[in-house]
């Protein structure tokens, strides 16, 4: 304790008290536990999900509680942010405290013998007596210290008595002062690019989220436009095959920010490639980036793991929808399957009305491949871990205005299973039970156009005449349909023919709707939902990150150990008294120490060894 | 007189080498270290022109790291030897066209799969062993539990490295490290708890810990039996396109090197506990008499937290650099990247109370012990209850 004059003594030691607070190891270890605790709540509850999800989740009351205590995006609240900063602060209070004095022992000459010294004071220590005179001996001794890699250091008493002080890894506090810091630049570049401006900028009030995704852009409040220039950001975009964006999308709480970009994203082209087994291999958008005047920038693929990267702004692949399809449909209705077939045709997210109908189809989504095991079409599955695609596939929901309807899988390819070609789709009433697929046979031109006039004749023949036995008017139907509509039909085809399609009319008693939809052709569009990130600090934080790494090795692994070493000379020999102490790792260190004691034993020709192998 | 100085002086210069660290080496670690070069000369030789900066960063890292491990700890040597030529001989009997069905080596020992099932086999018979040995003291069962613990191991490794191999077999670009589902990382987990295990019983000459380490073993291992005959997880299957990376095959192993040294810290630290109870109720008791003093139990759950806090950190590290690569940013908050936060401030807590308060015995021994549910949640529990960008481990 240094002496403080009287004047001011009552504001400084105020002072001291809050740095002996910030610097003290009951409070860093009480942060560095609470940090742990608070962390747990954001991986209990789902972070950043929309509001309503919320909402329904704890009801009114409490999700307003946990709304404003900021549970929903905890590692942005300012509480826990408050406690980071504490725990920066108490880092940096430790560091500053303890540089100097940690720099001033790694630089201070080792031959200061103090009581610190004193080998006998030492956590090991021991005595061997040697004939040789004291010059020799302590020569010996430092010897053995430097093959060891300690640097020894003599020192002369007087009084007939000699010194060696030594000492190995004496950068070992670097390794304290190396982590710390390294804990403090990695919060602090984290903190740039958590983008504190625009963080402060909504706490004030003058940028506010949008909370309205179903706008244009264009109606996209101006309080919700981030800074050209801004530092930092993290946003996404979806952009449709062969359009382009500006802008990206960062979401806060309930709405989002619109951060616009130094460059123009061009999605030329989207392509998903699979595995033998239908599971995604990789996704890679092939994107353009323009600058204002249209002028290319740079191009290239953007794939998962691998980003784009371009003045400080990085691209990723995050994820894909459908941009769009345009879907060209044919519909048979199933009431009047004489008439003709109707043609329609509407992009993927569009709703249409069918003409004839009470019915409204909204189209859900497009799919290119389906991959299925084969055991799952086969009958009789062949090989094992075989596996087919049927193709592309779109769904849709069809509804009609009291409301009732029903979700269709519709395969655009006939699939064959057992020798018969059929048309596929699967069909559910309600919203994720399994589909119910129905298989409709195809006919030699590859659609169910032979099967709706087998239908049509049916009825017909039901209305003309009801007097014919019932089995035989069925199948006569069959062949009179056959005989105009597909002449070059085998017999054997025939038969299979026949059978599915009297499956199928049995199958149709339960459909949903009284029509049909098929897909004839398509115009596939993707859309890439790509991450659009700029954080400068982030070369920052790995440096800091090596710089720990390499701290956290020196502290545990490169401990401070001294060895301090006692002469005196006796009549007859000198007297030596060896002592060692380690800043880690006493156990590791006892045995280093024994070691040493071994050869020093040797190399100074201990008394006692040798009567002992004189006795031996 | 001058030439008696002289004398002295070479006298002088001779002690000091002798002493030097490189004099000391036997010809032994002299070859390993010889054989190391030379394997690392002839890799860099034949793939120079594919590696790119960080592979050469890894291969130096790996050869500094087996070099001095291998010095460190000479069984580690045979060990790695014996892997090493096991798996080439699994992956040269593929090569020339064997597989499994008509090759009688391969379907009972050498395939991936029969490697693990033996290591199962094993690791279950070497914790009845050495639990046997903590009530009787034999030494023969001592023997026969550090034994069957190291065929284990050594089984479990070949299995990892020939199923590396098969996941190319049939399929190409299925290819990856057999880290990628939790079955392939609790047979990684099994093997270097074992291994790690196994490393500080030899250090610190006490088999008795065996008896608290590796019934967890055990316990892992019988969940691997689960997954395999009920889930079927040890299929081998292609793999999502964020796991195709680099940094998978690093920083996967190294975060399970990690569990393995905190689960074996908090093992001790429940043995300390209980030889505690025992020393202070009297001290005839058979845990008092078996375990090792409780200096040294908190020196080596000291070694072990240190050793897995640096490996930690580094895995966590990588993770964050894979991160920035795969998900746009290297720290999003996910669940899985918060528990590993929970954990490393976790154990940076213990370690400021170990080092700068000086705290020791019973309640580091408990602190220790506790951290087991920390990090068992991080490595099961995350993938089993919550949901996250790391849902690959999911039942």
């Amino acid at each position: 304790m240094t002496k403080q004059s009287s004047v001011g003594a009552v504001s400084h030691s105020r002072a001291r008290l809050a740095v002996n607070f910030l610097g003290s190891m009951r409070l860093a270890v009480s942060l560095l536990v609470l940090l742990a605790i608070a962390s747990v709540i954001g991986t209990v509850l789902n972070q950043q999900q929309p509001y309503q999800d919320y909402a329904l989740k704890f009801g009114p009351f409490w999700f307003d509680v946990f709304r404003d205590i900021g549970l929903y995006n905890v590692y942005r609240t300012n509480w826990y942010l408050a406690i980071v900063g504490f725990l920066v602060l108490s880092t940096t209070t430790c560091l500053i405290r303890n540089t100097p004095r940690m720099l001033r022992e790694m630089r201070e000459p080792d031959a200061i013998v103090a009581s610190a010294y004193d080998p006998r004071g030492m956590a090991n220590n021991i005595k061997i007596i040697s004939p040789l005179s004291m010059d020799s001996a302590t020569h010996m001794v430092a010897a053995v210290m430097r093959g060891r890699g300690y640097r020894p250091k003599l020192h002369d008493r007087g009084d007939a008595s000699m010194a060696v002080i030594a000492r190995k890894g004496r950068y070992n506090r670097l390794g304290y002062i190396l982590t710390h810091a390294a804990i403090i630049v990695f919060c602090a570049a984290a903190l740039y690019n958590a983008d504190i401006p625009v963080k402060l900028a909504m706490l004030v009030g003058s940028i506010r989220p949008e909370n309205n995704f179903h706008i244009p852009l264009s109606e996209v409040s101006k309080d919700a436009w981030l800074p050209y220039n801004n530092p930092a950001y993290r946003g996404t975009v979806t952009v449709p095959e062969g359009q382009s964006t500006q802008v990206t999308y960062e979401l806060v709480g309930n709405g989002y920010l619109v951060q616009p970009l130094p460059f123009r994203i061009m999605l030329r082209r989207f392509h998903v490639s699979y595995y033998s087994t239908g599971m995604p291999k990789d996704f890679i958008s092939n994107i353009v980036l323009y600058n204002n005047e249209g002028k290319v920038l740079k191009e290239a693929n953007v794939r998962v793991n691998h980003p784009l990267t371009y003045k400080g702004v990085q691209i990723f692949q995050a994820s894909f929808v459908d941009g769009g399809s345009l879907l060209k449909m044919k519909r048979y209705m199933l009431n009047n399957p004489g008439a003709d077939a109707v043609y329609q045709q509407a992009r993927v997210g569009q709703s249409i009305y069918l003409s004839g109908t009470t019915y409204k189809l909204k189209l859900k989504g497009f799919s290119l491949d389906n991959v299925v095991p084969a055991s799952a079409i086969e009958s009789r599955p062949s090989a094992t871990d075989q596996h087919i695609n049927l193709g592309p596939s779109f769904t849709y929901i069809a509804q009609n205005k009291s409301g009732s309807g029903a979700e269709f899988k519709t395969y655009m390819q006939p699939i064959t299973r057992d020798g018969q070609s059929y048309f596929v789709q699967g069909v559910r009433t309600a919203f994720g039970i399994p589909y119910e697929y129905l298989f409709i046979p195809t006919g030699p031109n590859g659609n169910i156009g032979l099967f709706m006039k087998y239908l049509s004749a049916l009825q017909q023949q039901a209305t003309a005449d009801s007097s014919e036995n019932t089995k035989s008017y069925v199948l006569n139907t069959f062949k009179k349909v056959v005989a105009k509509y597909a002449p070059s039909m085998t017999v054997d085809a025939e038969a299979a023919y026949f059978q599915s399609a009297i499956s199928a009319i049995l199958q149709l008693k339960a459909y949903p709707v009284p029509f049909i939809v098929t897909l004839t052709g398509f115009d596939h569009r993707w859309a890439a939902g790509l991450e659009v990130t700029k954080w400068p600090a982030t070369v920052v934080i790995y440096w800091g990150c090596a710089v720990l790494v390499l701290g956290i090795f020196i502290l545990f692994y490169l401990p401070q150990r001294r060895l301090s070493v006692v002469l005196h000379a006796l009549t007859d020999g000198t007297e030596v008294i060896v002592g060692g102490t380690s800043s880690r790792n006493p156990y590791e260190f006892t045995k280093e120490f024994e070691e040493v004691v071994t050869r020093l034993r040797s190399v100074l020709g201990n008394q006692d060894d040798k009567k002992e192998n004189v006795d031996g | 007189m001058a030439s008696s100085q002289a004398d002295e002086l070479l006298t002088l210069t001779k002690i000091e080498a002798e002493g030097r660290w490189i004099n000391r080496l036997s010809k032994l670690d002299l070859l390993w270290f010889a054989g190391l070069t030379v394997t690392v000369g002839v890799l860099v030789d034949v793939f120079n022109s594919q590696f790119w900066f960080w592979q050469y960063v890894v291969l130096a890292t790996w050869y500094v790291t087996l070099v001095a491990v291998g010095i460190h700890w000479r069984a580690f040597q045979v060990a790695f030897l014996t892997v090493l030529s096991a798996a080439l001989l699994g992956v040269w009997l593929y090569s020339i066209g064997q597989t499994p069905a008509n090759d009688i080596i391969l379907r009972y020992v050498l395939q991936g799969y029969a490697g693990v099932m033996w290591m199962i086999g094993f690791l279950l018979a070497a914790t009845s062993a050495y639990v046997i040995y903590l009530f009787t003291l034999s030494e023969k069962f001592g023997r026969l539990a550090t034994g069957l613990t190291w065929a284990g191991v050594l089984m479990g490794f070949i299995g990892l490295g020939v199923r590396w191999r098969e996941t190319y077999i049939g399929h190409p670009d299925w290819g990856h490290v057999p880290v990628t589902n939790l079955w392939e990382v609790l047979v990684v987990f099994c093997a270097a708890t074992s291994l790690f295990y196994l490393y500080y019983e030899s250090r610190f000459k006490s088999k008795a810990l065996g008896a608290f380490v590796m019934p967890l073993v055990a316990a892992a291992a019988a969940f691997l039996v689960w997954l395999t005959f009920v889930q079927h997880m040890d299929r081998i299957a292609p793999i999502i396109p964020a796991l195709q990376s680099f940094w998978m095959k690093l920083h996967v192993p190294m975060m399970f090197v990690a569990y393995a040294n905190f689960t074996i810290a908090s093992l001790i630290g429940l043995a300390y506990i209980l030889g505690d109870r025992s020393r202070r109720s009297g001290g005839g008791g058979i845990l008092a008499r078996a375990l090792p003093s409780g200096e040294v139990m908190d020196n080596m759950m000291s070694k072990a937290i240190a050793l897995g806090f640096l490996l930690f950190t580094i895995a966590t590290i990588l993770g964050a650099v894979w991160a920035a690569k795969a998900w746009g940013g290297f720290w999003s908050w996910d669940p899985k990247e918060t528990w590993a936060l929970i954990v490393w401030l976790n154990y940076a807590g213990y370690l400021h109370a170990r080092t700068s308060k000086g705290w020791r015995g019973k309640q580091m021994a408990w602190w220790s012990f506790m951290s087991l549910w920390v990090v068992t949640f991080c490595f099961l529990g995350v993938n089993l209850f919550l949901s996250g960008l790391h849902s690959y481990g999911k039942l």
